[in-house]
């Protein structure tokens, strides 16, 4: 385990981008075999997977050819876990609408320090290292101190390595709704208006409890050096039909800020340390700890350049839980495998919507639902 | 493009298209023996290549053979009704008359369904209005435009209209209900509902062919005999196949009965092969990318689930056989997700059946035992029960009710003289 550390740790410690796509599939490949049979051997039911994989993981010559789990497994009853229990540190919940099971994430200490790094890594290649005033977007006591840690939780504690100070600018409502705290706010646009700031929150939050009612009263909050970041999904946005134009407008407009401040990034639990940015270009770009693999429904093979798939993430940081190859209930589009315009190497890909469900229907559906939806 | 089918956005079109469908029933009648004659010319010119390869049409084909339906009408609307004839009972006469318009809902995923589901309101001398799921479309359009052209004298042509609008559209749907005189809607247990509760007038008939699943299985000396088992192989891969594994009638799971002394192993692989084989005749076209994520989720599921538990599939979605032992019908998944159990006994698994099972496909060495199997599973609520490699073989009762005579009114005329 010590050697496996070891080597994942000198690949945190890289430059993110700065691996070409036969680059990291080497300094990946290797890594990722030896986690999954370090895996194996913490979980038979693992074992017994990887043992009916159609290639023979030892023998596969991709990244792409090793067994990968859905990550709908991670949803089981008790987390999927390589550690035992009294090593648990933490467990990541993700969002899940009603009804639904959300994944559970068992970390223990040590991936849960990498997935500190990773996030770390990534966004200082977005906002610079330096440490800034934070604000939240979010009710206080979002990241909690339990031993259960949600989605959104996760983001926000997630970029608090880069914060000087945070502020919390929401409180929760009367009737369970959040409300915006504009005293709070407004005292904390005043103090630093001339200074970097971080500003985060879930896309649809930072919407409605503050770009909206902001902008209805047209306030500016005359914030010009910040970044805003943001991720959570459009889904309920385009409900509200709000795209990303209109969406980055509103901000910058509140903000008083410039458009390119604000920088959409898609994460999700299930791939500890890992976000995509968007860059210049509007793509997103994984770390050299990590890849992509944007997967042919058909055939479940890679796509080629333009082409839509199914997302499946690869990451080297968890030792916890089995979280290094994971298909999504994601799609995406593969831009480029390499040569983005804003310089940064390795495959460069656009978030396309989920996945729609598969139904068992018998005889059938009345709606043929065989397209995706977003 | 055939005018049978179009696009509607307009409520307005749906009552004028159910009012001059009525005014044609009324100018002329169809008997079954007239219509047999433009299915006939209909079959052969699904032949040609612009039609052939859609999933299906040869099903659809030899549902159409006059060998097919005339046993089918004979025994669902009595002798004589081939000519639209009376046929005497006692002192009255009896004869059938269709109900009217018969509005068709039918299933999306189904490439035929919307065909299948019209020829047999056609049969009873009906008029139809039929939805068109919009994914189905272009083959549909496709398909009737085959039979525009064999309908020379227009026979059905006249009694058909194909309408092509979105199921959101509640305006469409209930002008589609109130143009109607009977329903014959398949599909999804929330789609049916949401068609039952359209308003449909009070007279209106209405046939249901709600969602269900189907079950395989075989006793030990099919399974086990090396004369047969390859060929007991290829049957269940080509019931699979069909339709995708969506059908109602589409196998999810194979039980296999055990046999002192015997492995399945054997067996499994040979089924593989039969997969593998299968798969290279009828490679599939395209997934939804929802049913890929589930194929692949059923695969680690199961073999996660228990380290006893193996499975067999390739790198791609194609098919998938999930082996292990068990009496209880696993969650189906289809897409050529086949669940393979060894159960101790097969009545162990039948006496687990349900309502829920449309279908079971058997296979079993001895007459005698077959008949209780078979017994067994119509007391639990089974439908249907035949032989692997028939279990799509479209034949009335279906879902245990008659295809053509839910929609016509058997007349009867007892004469005043005599």
């Amino acid at each position: 385990m010590d050697e496996l550390a070891t080597r994942i740790d000198r690949l945190l410690a890289m430059p993110p981008y700065s691996l070409a796509r036969e680059e990291r599939q080497a300094a990946l490949l290797e890594l990722l075999k030896d986690e999954l049979e370090y895996a194996c051997g913490r979980n038979r039911g693992l074992a017994n997977y990887v043992r009916h994989w159609p290639v023979e993981a030892r023998w596969a010559r991709r990244v792409a050819d090793l067994p990968y789990l859905p990550v709908g497994l991670l949803k089981r009853q008790p987390a999927l876990s390589l550690v035992e229990p009294q090593e648990i540190k933490r467990v990541l919940t993700s969002s899940s609408t009603t009804g639904q099971v959300p994944s559970r994430i068992a970390l223990d200490s040590s991936t849960a320090r990498r997935m500190t790094k990773g996030v770390v890594a990534i966004a200082q290649d977005f906002i610079g290292s330096a440490r800034r005033p934070y604000l939240v977007v979010d009710v206080p006591g979002s990241t909690g101190g339990g031993p259960e840690l949600g989605a959104r939780g996760a983001a926000i504690q997630g970029l608090q390595p880069f914060a000087s100070e945070v502020v919390y600018c929401l409180r929760p409502g009367q009737d369970g709704d959040l409300t915006l705290d504009r005293g709070q706010l407004l005292q904390f646009a005043e103090a630093r208006r001339r200074s970097p700031v971080l500003v985060y929150g879930f896309t649809y939050i930072l919407w409605r409890y503050l770009v909206k009612p902001l902008l209805a009263e047209k306030i500016c909050l005359g914030m010009a050096e910040l970044h805003i970041l943001h991720s959570g999904g459009w889904k309920l946005l385009q409900e509200e039909a709000v795209d990303k134009a209109t969406f980055n407008e509103g901000l910058a407009r509140v903000f008083g800020c410039s458009p390119d401040r604000v920088i959409d990034f898609y994460g999700m639990v299930e791939n500890v340390g890992v976000i995509y940015p968007d860059c210049a270009q509007g793509n997103k770009h994984v770390p050299a700890f990590a890849e992509v693999i944007v997967r042919d429904p058909l055939t479940l093979q890679p796509v080629r350049e333009g082409e839509v798939g199914i997302v499946q993430v690869c990451s080297v940081l968890p030792t916890s839980f089995p979280g290094h190859l994971l298909l999504t209930e994601d799609l995406a589009e593969v831009v480029a495998y390499d040569g983005c315009g804003c310089g940064r190497r390795g495959t460069c890909f656009r978030f396309m919507g989920r996945v729609a469900k598969a139904e068992v229907r018998g005889c059938g559906n009345i709606e043929p639902s065989r397209r995706e939806s977003n | 493009m055939s005018e049978l089918i179009r696009r509607i956005d307009n409520p307005e079109e749906i009552t004028v298209a159910g009012r001059e469908l009525r005014e044609n029933l009324r100018a002329a009648e169809a008997t079954p023996g007239r219509v047999l004659e433009v299915f006939e010319a209909w079959a052969a010119a699904l032949r040609e290549a612009e039609t052939a390869g859609i999933p299906g049409v040869q099903f659809l084909r030899i549902w159409l053979r006059r060998g097919t339906l005339e046993p089918i009408i004979a025994r669902e609307l009595g002798c004589g009704a081939l000519e639209g004839a009376w046929r005497e009972e006692g002192r009255a006469r009896l004869k059938a008359y269709p109900l009217g318009v018969v509005g068709h809902w039918p299933a999306g995923n189904i490439e035929i369904q919307p065909l299948l589901s019209m020829t047999c309101a056609l049969l009873g001398g009906n008029a139809c209005l039929v939805r068109v799921p919009g994914g189905l479309e272009d083959l549909t359009w496709r398909l009737i435009g085959k039979l525009d052209e064999s309908d020379g004298q227009g026979i059905l042509r006249k009694r058909i209209r194909m309408l092509v609008f979105d199921h959101g559209r509640r305006d469409l749907q209930e002008a589609m209900a109130r143009a109607v005189d009977g329903a014959m809607i398949w599909g999804g247990a929330e789609a049916v509902q949401q068609v039952r509760g359209l308003p449909f007038p009070h007279w209106a008939r209405l046939a249901v062919f709600g969602p269900r699943i189907s079950v395989a299985a075989m006793d030990a000396d099919s399974w086990c005999s090396r004369q047969e088992r390859e060929a007991w192989c290829r049957r269940i891969a080509r019931d699979v196949w069909q339709f995708d594994q969506q059908a109602c009638s589409s196998p999810q799971v194979l039980f296999l009965e055990r046999k002192a002394g015997q492995s399945c192993d054997e067996f499994v692989q040979l089924l593989k092969a039969a997969f593998e084989t299968e798969n290279r005749l009828r490679p599939r076209q395209a997934i939804p990318a929802g049913l890929t994520t589930a194929i692949c989720q059923a695969r680690a599921s199961w073999l996660l689930d228990d380290v006893a538990h193996r499975a067999l599939f390739p790198s791609a979605p194609d098919w998938t056989l999930l082996v292990g032992s068990g009496s209880e019908i696993p969650s189906p998944t289809q897409g050529k997700t086949l669940s393979v159990l060894e159960v101790d006994d097969l009545l162990e698994a039948i006496e687990k059946l349900d309502g829920n099972v449309q279908t079971l496909g058997l296979a079993m060495a001895e007459a005698g035992r077959e008949a209780r199997v078979a017994s067994e599973a119509a007391r639990r609520g089974v439908d249907r029960i035949v032989k692997l490699g028939r279990m799509h073989v479209f034949a009335p009762p279906w879902d245990g009710v008659d295809l053509i005579r839910p929609m016509v009114r058997m007349v009867r005329h007892v004469p005043s003289l005599g």
